[in-house]
C-alpha cells in the first residue's frame, strides 16, 4: 500500500545532561499528516531541526522519501518544505518576490518558477496583498506567506513547526485549511503544535512526546478510546440522595460521588444506551436530577493524563 | 521507501553555488533599493568627512604639511566611504542570523556560503555606487585623478579593500549574531584604523610606533595607492601592498566566517 515518505528510528538527541529526544519513532505516508504534540520543551522543535537538517541526531535514523538526513543532507533539503517557528519570510520583499526567492534557491527552471510562484499566490488566496511589502501585513497573513513558501518546490515532505502559534482564531482557521490541502496535494506532513484541538482538527495521526519520550500515540480517536470510556455527570438536588443514586447506578468500581458538588460520575460501558437508562432508574426511584451531561473523553484528557502524571 | 524520483537535476557544484550568491545578492540589492537609507549613510558619512576636514582642517594641514589637501584628503575619504558601507554586511547579516530566516536557509538545497557571499556581493555593488558619488563630490571640491585608467584602478582597489572589510564584518556577525552587538564592536576596531592612519593627516608627527601602524596598515595603504594613482606619483609599494592585504583579509576572513557561520 502506501510506503512511508518519513521514517524516523530510534532518533535521540541530548544536550549536555539533557535528553531532548529520548528515542523517537514514527512514520508518515503521503498525504496524512501526523501530529506532533507536547507542551514547551518536549522536544518538538529539536525533532523538526533534526529531520529538516539544521541539527544532527546523537543516536538513530530518519529517512526522508528514501534519503537519509543524516548522510545525505543535500538530498534531503530538495525533498523537504520547512516553516520554523519564527516567520522566515523578507518584511522589505513582496509575496512574490519571497516566494520567487525560494524558488530559485530550489532552482526551479524559470518558466516554472513563475508558474508556481502565481500557482500558490491563486490556490492559497495571496492575491489580495502579493504584491505589498511583507512589513505591512498582519501576522496571519504573514504567516500564511511563510507556509505557503514551505511549498514552493512541491516538496513530497512538509515539516511546520508551530504553524499557528500567536494567530487569531480567523486566520488559525483559515491555515488549517490550507494545511489539510497540502496534505490532499499528497505531501507527508508533520506539525508540530500546542493546541489539542489543531491536533485533534488537522492531524490522521498523533504523537504525544513529553521530555523527548513518546508518551502516546495513535489516531485522535484511538487516543481518545484509549483513554477510556464515555462519562456520564449527574447533579442531584439533594446530596442525602448520593448513596442510593449511585447504587442505582452501577456496580461501585465505575460509580464516584462528590458530595460537595451534589454529582456522581459514571464511567459507561456502554455509552448512550447506559447512561439513558442509569437516568431511567434514577428517575423511577424518584431522585430529582438537576442536570446531567454525557461526556465523551477529549485528547485534553488523553494529553493530561500522559504528560501531567508524569510530573 | 526507495529514493524518489527527483523531479529535475539542479546545477550542482561550483556553477549551483554562483547561481545562489546571485540570487541572495539580487535579494539584498532590490531591499536597499527600497531602502535607499542604506546607500545615502555611507555617502553621507563621506561627505560629512570630506566637508569636515576640507572646512575645518584644511588650512592648517595644507600650510604644515606641504600638500594639495584636496589630491589628499578625497583619497582617504574614499576609502573611509567603503570602509563604513562594509559595516552593514555585519548589521543585516546579524538580523538575518538572528531572526528566523537564516533557519530556513539552512534548509534548503542551497550552497551554505552564498547566504554570506551574496550579502558580501550585494555590499559591494552598493559600495561601489557610493564610493562613485563621494569620488563626484570630491571632483567638486578640486579633486582630480590624472587619467580615466588610473581612476579606475583607484577605485577598483577602495572597493577592493571594502570588499574585504565587508567579509571581516560578515565573520563577527556569525559569531555574536546580535545587530546590536555588532554594532558596538565594530566601534572598537573602526575608529583606532580611521583615525591610526595618514586619512586625514600625514603621519610624519606621530610618535614613532603610531606612525608604524598607522603607516602599513590596510585602510592608509589604499589610501596611499589611492593618492598615488590618482596624482599619477611613484605609488611605491602601496599598490602591491594594498592587492596583498585585500587577498590577505579575504584568505583569513571568508573561510573564517563561513566556520563560524556553520558552527551554529
Amino acid at each position: 500500500m502506501n510506503q512511508p515518505v518519513i521514517v524516523v528510528e530510534g532518533l535521540r538527541k541530548v544536550y549536555g545532561d539533557v535528553v531532548a529526544v529520548a528515542g523517537l519513532d514514527f512514520e508518515v505516508e503521503a498525504g496524512t499528516i501526523l501530529g506532533l504534540l507536547g507542551p514547551n520543551g518536549a522536544g518538538k522543535t529539536t525533532t523538526i531541526e533534526i529531520l529538516t537538517t539544521l541539527r544532527r541526531a546523537d543516536a538513530g535514523r530518519a529517512t526522508i522519501a528514501g534519503f537519509d538526513v543524516g548522510r545525505q543532507p543535500e538530498l534531503v533539503r530538495r525533498v523537504i518544505g520547512l516553516a520554523g517557528q519564527a516567520a522566515a519570510v523578507d518584511d522589505r520583499l513582496t509575496a512574490r518576490e519571497n516566494l520567487d526567492l525560494f524558488a530559485r534557491l530550489y532552482k526551479l527552471p524559470a518558466p516554472e518558477r513563475r508558474a508556481r510562484v502565481d500557482e500558490l499566490i491563486e490556490r492559497f488566496d495571496l492575491g489580495g496583498f502579493a504584491d505589498r511589502l511583507v512589513a505591512t501585513y498582519s501576522g496571519g497573513q504573514r504567516r500564511r506567506l511563510d507556509v505557503v513558501a514551505a511549498l514552493i518546490a512541491r516538496p513530497p515532505a512538509i515539516f511546520l513547526d508551530e504553524p499557528t502559534t500567536g494567530l487569531d482564531p480567523r486566520s488559525r482557521l483559515d491555515l488549517w485549511r490550507e494545511i489539510r490541502a497540502m496534505a490532499d496535494e499528497g505531501a507527508a506532513v508533520v506539525l508540530t503544535t500546542q493546541y489539542l484541538e489543531e491536533a485533534d482538527r488537522l492531524a490522521d495521526d498523533i504523537v504525544i512526546i513529553d521530555r523527548g519520550e513518546v508518551v502516546a500515540r495513535g489516531a485522535a480517536e484511538e487516543l481518545k478510546k484509549d483513554l477510556g470510556r464515555d462519562v456520564l455527570v449527574v447533579h442531584v438536588s439533594d446530596p442525602a440522595d448520593l448513596p442510593r443514586a449511585a447504587e442505582l447506578a452501577g456496580d461501585g468500581a465505575d460509580v464516584a460521588t462528590d458530595a460537595g458538588h451534589r454529582m456522581l460520575t459514571v464511567q459507561l460501558g456502554d455509552g448512550p444506551p447506559e447512561a439513558l437508562a442509569v437516568l431511567r432508574r434514577l428517575s423511577d426511584a424518584g431522585i430529582p436530577v438537576e442536570d446531567f451531561q454525557l461526556r465523551r473523553p477529549t485528547l485534553d484528557d488523553v494529553f493530561l493524563t500522559h504528560t501531567e502524571v508524569r510530573r | 521507501m526507495s529514493a524518489v524520483d527527483l523531479p529535475f537535476e539542479p546545477p550542482s557544484g561550483v556553477r549551483g553555488a554562483l547561481l545562489d550568491v546571485w540570487t541572495m545578492a539580487r535579494r539584498d540589492l532590490i531591499r536597499t533599493m527600497r531602502q535607499p537609507e542604506y546607500l545615502s549613510f555611507s555617502v553621507v558619512m563621506g561627505v560629512f568627512f570630506l566637508v569636515l576636514f576640507e572646512l575645518v582642517f584644511g588650512g592648517v594641514i595644507a600650510a604644515g604639511a606641504g600638500v594639495d589637501y584636496d589630491q589628499y584628503l578625497v583619497p582617504g575619504v574614499l576609502v573611509i566611504t567603503a570602509i563604513t558601507g562594509a559595516l552593514q554586511t555585519g548589521n543585516t547579516l546579524a538580523v538575518d542570523l538572528q531572526y528566523g530566516a537564516d533557519k530556513r536557509f539552512r534548509s534548503l538545497p542551497m550552497s551554505r556560503m552564498a547566504v554570506l557571499a551574496g550579502r558580501t556581493v550585494a555590499d559591494t555593488i552598493r559600495n561601489a555606487v557610493a564610493v562613485g558619488l563621494v569620488a563626484a563630490v570630491g571632483y567638486a571640491f578640486g579633486f582630480r585623478f590624472t587619467s580615466a585608467g588610473s581612476a579606475a584602478a583607484a577605485l577598483a582597489l577602495t572597493v577592493g579593500i571594502g570588499y574585504a572589510f565587508s567579509w571581516i564584518n560578515a565573520a563577527i556577525a556569525a559569531k555574536v549574531r546580535s545587530a546590536e552587538l555588532v554594532g558596538m564592536l565594530s566601534m572598537f576596531w573602526l575608529f583606532p584604523l580611521m583615525f591610526g592612519s595618514n586619512l586625514f593627516t600625514p603621519t610624519v608627527a606621530m610618535p614613532a610606533w603610531v606612525k608604524a601602524f598607522a603607516d602599513n596598515q590596510p585602510i592608509s595603504v589604499v589610501a596611499t595607492a589611492v593618492r598615488a594613482l590618482a596624482n599619477g606619483s611613484d605609488p611605491g609599494l602601496s599598490v602591491v601592498g594594498s592587492g596583498a592585504w585585500i587577498v590577505g583579509l579575504l584568505v583569513v576572513f571568508v573561510p573564517l566566517s563561513v566556520r563560524l557561520y556553520r558552527r551554529a
